[in-house]
């Protein structure tokens, strides 16, 4: 049985192999293989989902052995990768029927499944990085061969996340160092002293990953550059699940969190900042994936604070909320990407009024956007219940920027639905109808689950997420009946009402559903931060580049003065001394025997005067 | 057997110019060549330390004897690349047989003493096949018969006549208060000695002649006249051997294996050395004339091993004689470079020279490879032999100067790559466009040669297990 676990990463590469060398003529062979690469490793999944066990074969050397191992969280985590794998690339086929790039997309979009099962699975933390920093090869290869221009957004991907990996990378070896063992199975430090760096660097590799603020700034550039089926895959799923999925290892089982800790305030602090700034970002924008991309970061600060606060429930709503987000913001992508492929845009000025022309895909938007705004009964909504609970009890601060941040994200999917489904159809899109059925099952398929996980909570809570806790860790709680505080429950509601209010007023204000936030965009205070963020003053890879610009100067003017002391002082006077050399060198040899009979006289000279003294 | 490297060559030379032997003559290349490589390749299988039968004129105070050890086998097989190098060069450069024939006499000549000069085992012999290798050098160096080549030889033999001199000079007041020429006798009786002014005295004087043969600032300034204004293959026999064993052999003999270990007379070699390579390299990167600039090289590159030498430590001993291999190799292949480009374009004028690794690419790239391990880049040669040198220095605790060999080896790259640049890189002059390789010897030679400085680099620990540490060993006898 344990040998089976080489599988769900050997057969998306071989099937990554096969499909580069797939002639291109051949294009239904490509689609088939991946399709049925996909589907193969989800079944595989779902057939290894109940074992625990762990395969061990020797690789680079003693500690760098390479280690499998699959159990509960693990398990759960590969069941999520392959069974969004297998839904989008069911999409992408339909999607990506007209694209160039096929042989590369397909190649890796199957390298992608197969390391992201890799690192879920590695045991040991080399191996993970290994897997790891594949993924960042692939990411910047999906986003490059995206359109013309995603050259830049791919290098800025790249170049952020190689950064965010390298911290890793060190932390890993820090805390290889500190435990004397790279098997994460293994690894059990206190956080005091140098572990607690370790810990901060694996965090950022960590956070990261999962897109969190001030690591973010690449999915929006990467949201308009590449195609929709990576962005619902990668960003929207697989980032997410793997930088939760390594943040909870950190926190749980390779350190030690707990709530005293400063780390977990740090934690907290990074989670509620993300929530607010990001969805703050994500009301004013006019481009639908860039839109939905804002709320991919926003939603990672759910995450990272609910797993931030250190207690069970957080946790547990942390993880819930994990899933969740990967089921909505999937869809979401991909009904961005129906609405884009019909209409060949995503630019909101544009679109309007195509309920009547994709019933379906507006279906599907409703029932996500509904999901993500946290709208009860839908399954956002109870994992935003959790981690609002957590963080309420840790502080009332936390609490706040969690439910602020609700308001926003229902303000903006309100403005988003109204300004793509209603209002007057204009005459570009005249021609748009639904999707074909590809492209439908997989939103389908994804929305029953926001209504499934949302009425049916219990069944995830408790088969899938309370036992990556553990009896111990959980204190008691028990997730068969979800934990309802009224309270909250009364103060949620509040909120989304007043969130509909203000999208009418905004509607009212402006007249048109587009512009519904416009009053939020030019409110005091508020327009001036707007401002200077369009101008990408936040944006610390801009910032970077502008501080290394400005490094670059001062290094050029400093290499300038030392090239001057070189050329004109160092250089000049050897030039000077070696023509005064050669001048000496009259080929006069009476001048060469005076030098000679110089030389003798000073040796022997030196010789007797060095014995005198003796 | 060791009496038959310096019998046979100088037999040869008496076969060949037999009177009823004229029609052998033609086939005297082959026989030098046959000759000067079985030494190269015997150089591998000699054991050592051996002896040969030493004998005693009667009644004469004189012991004939020779010796070999590990320095003596490093230089009889420098002595044999060389030697077949610039007869391979020599055969494509003269194309009359009658001069051709008279070159490899003068050749054989001087092989037979040079090769007697490392197997001698007196100061008083030595300073006899010394001087009968000069006289061939100066027959060599006139061989061309324009004015200045005879200028030139002048020069150097009024010098070398100096030189003698002072050499003489030593031997005399040795042998008055050794009572004997032979080394091992000197090493032992000149500490002991009363005369303490008298040795040093000795010593100066024997440092100083020989520093004029090796051509070491400031008794150098015969060197470059004479090494740019013979023909091509004479200023690779000379440049390339004649003044290394002459000089620096024979400094390297008598400083660690005959005279007492004394801190003054390092701090000679060294002062000698430091002021050589710093004066040599500023020259040479004044110098628009490519062998005149060669010379000045060589000087350079002289001082450095005068540098392992004046640690006077086993392992400064054996980076010097390292050094020794590596620039006979590359000073050697810099200038085959010289005479292939003098051949092609007719001048020694860098300024009339630029873009010719077009024309001549073999040339070309050996002379890259010659300069960057003349530099002292890894892994080639010269970076290995000048590491040793340095940490030798530092060893000593001579920080400051180990630090001044590094500093001036930034010298030597910049006057090799400015030669690189003005000869071989950039675009093709439009009068040199009839340029072609010169010859098969010329190239053949280079390959060689540019084979010996990667191999020596790459297999650096055989060369140095093989043929230099050996050297360290004292051998007296």
């Amino acid at each position: 049985m344990n040998k089976l676990l080489f599988l769900p990463i050997l057969i998306p590469l071989a099937a990554a192999l096969g499909t580069f060398f797939v002639p291109h003529r051949l294009r239904k062979v490509r689609e088939c293989i991946t399709l049925s690469a996909t589907a193969a490793n989800f079944l595989l999944t779902l057939f290894l989902f109940k074992n625990d066990c762990v395969y061990i074969l020797p690789w680079l050397g003693p500690s760098f052995e390479f280690s499998l191992r699959l159990y509960r969280f693990s398990a759960f985590i590969m069941l999520a990768v392959n069974g969004f794998g297998f839904l989008i690339s069911l999409y992408s086929v339909f999607f990506m029927s007209a694209k160039a790039h096929l042989r590369q997309f397909y190649s890796y979009f199957l390298i992608t499944i197969a390391f992201a099962c890799g690192a879920v699975l590695s045991d040991n933390l080399f191996l993970m990085l290994f897997f790891w920093e594949g993924l960042l090869l692939v990411l910047f290869g999906m986003i490059a061969i995206g359109s013309n221009h995603a050259f830049k957004a791919a290098t800025k991907a790249f170049i952020i996340t190689g950064i965010a990996d390298l911290c890793m990378m060190i932390g890993i070896a820090l805390c290889g160092y500190l435990a004397g063992t790279l098997t994460m199975s293994k690894i059990n430090l206190p956080l005091q002293g140098m572990s607690v760096v370790a810990f901060i660097l694996l965090m950022i590799g960590a956070i990261s990953k999962a897109g969190s603020m001030p690591f973010h700034s690449w999915i929006p550039d990467a949201a308009i550059a590449s195609d929709v089926p990576f962005m619902a895959l990668v960003p929207a799923v697989l980032e997410k699940l793997l930088g939760i999925y390594f943040l909870t290892r950190i926190s749980l089982d390779l350190f030690q969190l707990n709530p005293a800790s400063w780390l977990s305030v740090l934690l907290m602090i990074i989670g509620s900042g993300t929530i607010l700034l990001a969805v703050m970002m994500a009301l004013i924008q006019k481009n639908y994936k860039r839109l939905l991309s804002y709320h991919a970061i926003s939603q990672v600060g759910y995450m990272i604070l609910g797993i931030g606060t250190a207690l069970p429930i957080g946790i547990v709503g942390g993880l819930f909320h994990m899933i969740n987000n990967a089921i909505y913001k999937s869809a979401l992508f991909l009904t961005a990407g129906s609405v884009e492929k019909q209409t060949g845009t995503a630019d909101l000025e544009v679109l309007g009024g195509l309920m009547k022309k994709m019933p379906v895909t507006f279906v599907c938007f409703a029932v996500t956007a509904v999901s993500i705004s946290g709208v009860p009964p839908f399954n956002g909504f109870f994992s935003k219940e959790l981690i609002y609970e957590a963080a309420l009890s840790r502080g009332l601060i936390f609490y706040l920027a969690a439910i602020i941040g609700s308001f926003f994200t229902a303000a903006s999917f309100l403005k988003l639905g109204h300004a793509v489904f209603f209002g007057g159809v204009s005459e570009k899109n005249k021609s748009a109808q639904e999707a074909s059925w590809g492209m439908l099952v997989p939103m389908i398929v994804l929305s029953l689950f926001c209504i499934l996980f949302g009425l049916f909570n219990s069944v995830p809570l408790a088969k899938l997420i309370a036992p990556v806790l553990g009896q111990e860790r959980l204190h008691g709680h028990s997730f068969t009946v979800f934990p309802l505080n009224l309270k909250l429950t009364i103060a949620t509601v509040i909120v989304l009402v007043l969130a509909f209010l203000n999208h009418i007023f905004g509607v009212k204000m402006s007249g048109s559903g587009l512009h519904a936030a416009d009053h939020i965009r030019r409110a005091p205070l508020l327009r001036g931060v707007y401002d200077r963020a369009e101008r990408r003053f936040f944006d610390p890879y801009d910032v970077g580049r502008i501080f290394l610009k400005r490094m670059c100067a001062i290094a050029f003017w400093v290499d300038r003065k030392i090239d001057w002391l070189y050329e004109g002082v160092v250089a000049k006077f050897i030039v000077w001394l070696a023509g005064v050399i050669k001048r000496r060198h009259t080929e006069n040899y009476s001048v060469y025997l005076g030098w000679a009979l110089a030389g003798l006289s000073l040796v022997v000279v030196f010789l007797f005067y060095s014995i005198k003294g003796r | 057997m060791l009496s038959l490297l310096i019998v046979v060559p100088f037999l040869s030379v008496i076969i060949f110019n037999l009177p009823f032997f004229n029609r052998g003559r033609g086939f005297i290349f082959w026989w030098s060549l046959l000759l000067f490589g079985a030494q190269a390749v015997l150089s591998f299988f000699l054991t050592i330390p051996s002896y040969a039968t030493s004998f005693q004129l009667p009644g004469s105070m004189f012991k004939f004897g020779l010796m070999l050890d590990g320095l003596s086998i490093l230089m009889l097989l420098c002595i044999g690349i060389v030697a077949s190098l610039t007869l391979v060069v020599a055969a494509s450069v003269h194309k009359d047989q009658r001069r051709k024939f008279n070159f490899i006499n003068l050749l054989l000549f001087a092989v037979s003493g040079m090769n007697a000069v490392v197997l001698v085992a007196d100061i008083f012999s030595l300073y006899v096949f010394i001087e009968i290798t000069a006289v061939a050098s100066y027959v060599l160096i006139s061989f061309e018969k324009d004015l200045r080549a005879m200028s030139a030889t002048f020069k150097y033999i009024v010098l070398s006549i100096v030189a003698s001199v002072f050499m003489l000079l030593s031997i005399a007041i040795l042998l008055l208060i050794t009572g004997s020429t032979h080394f091992m006798a000197i090493h032992q009786a000149l500490p002991r000695s009363e005369h303490t002014f008298l040795a040093m005295l000795a010593v100066g004087l024997f440092i100083s002649g020989l520093s004029v043969k090796a051509g070491l600032v400031p008794f150098h300034a015969w060197l470059p006249d004479v090494y740019s204004h013979s023909s091509a293959a004479v200023s690779l026999f000379l440049a390339g051997i004649v003044s290394k064993i002459l000089g620096v052999y024979a400094l390297i003999r008598v400083v660690s294996f005959v005279f007492m270990p004394d801190a003054s007379v390092d701090m000679v070699i060294l002062s000698i050395g430091l002021l050589s390579i710093f004066i040599a390299a500023l020259a040479a990167l004044a110098q628009s004339d490519l062998k005149r600039m060669l010379a000045y090289s060589s000087i350079s590159q002289v001082g450095y091993i005068m540098l392992g030498l004046g640690c006077a430590t086993p392992l400064g001993m054996a980076a010097a004689a390292f050094h020794f291999f590596n620039h006979t190799i590359f000073k050697s292949l810099l200038f085959v470079n010289a005479a292939a480009l003098e051949l092609e374009t007719g001048t020694t004028d860098m300024h009339r020279m630029g873009g010719l690794s077009k024309t001549m690419p073999v040339t070309g790239f050996t002379s890259v490879l010659a300069s960057l391990s003349a530099a002292g880049v890894p892994p080639l040669a010269g970076f290995w032999s000048k590491l040793l040198i340095v940490i030798a220095l530092w060893q000593t605790g001579h920080f400051a100067i180990a630090f001044a060999a590094i500093l001036a080896s930034v010298l030597t790259l910049s006057y090799l790559l400015a030669m690189q640049r003005m000869v071989f890189f950039g675009k093709l002059r439009q009068d040199l466009a009839h340029t072609h390789e010169a010859g098969f010897g010329l190239v053949l030679a280079s390959i060689v040669l540019a084979f010996i400085v990667v191999a020596a680099g790459l297999f650096f620990p055989f060369i140095l297990d093989v043929f230099i540490l050996p050297v360290r060993f004292f051998v007296g006898g």
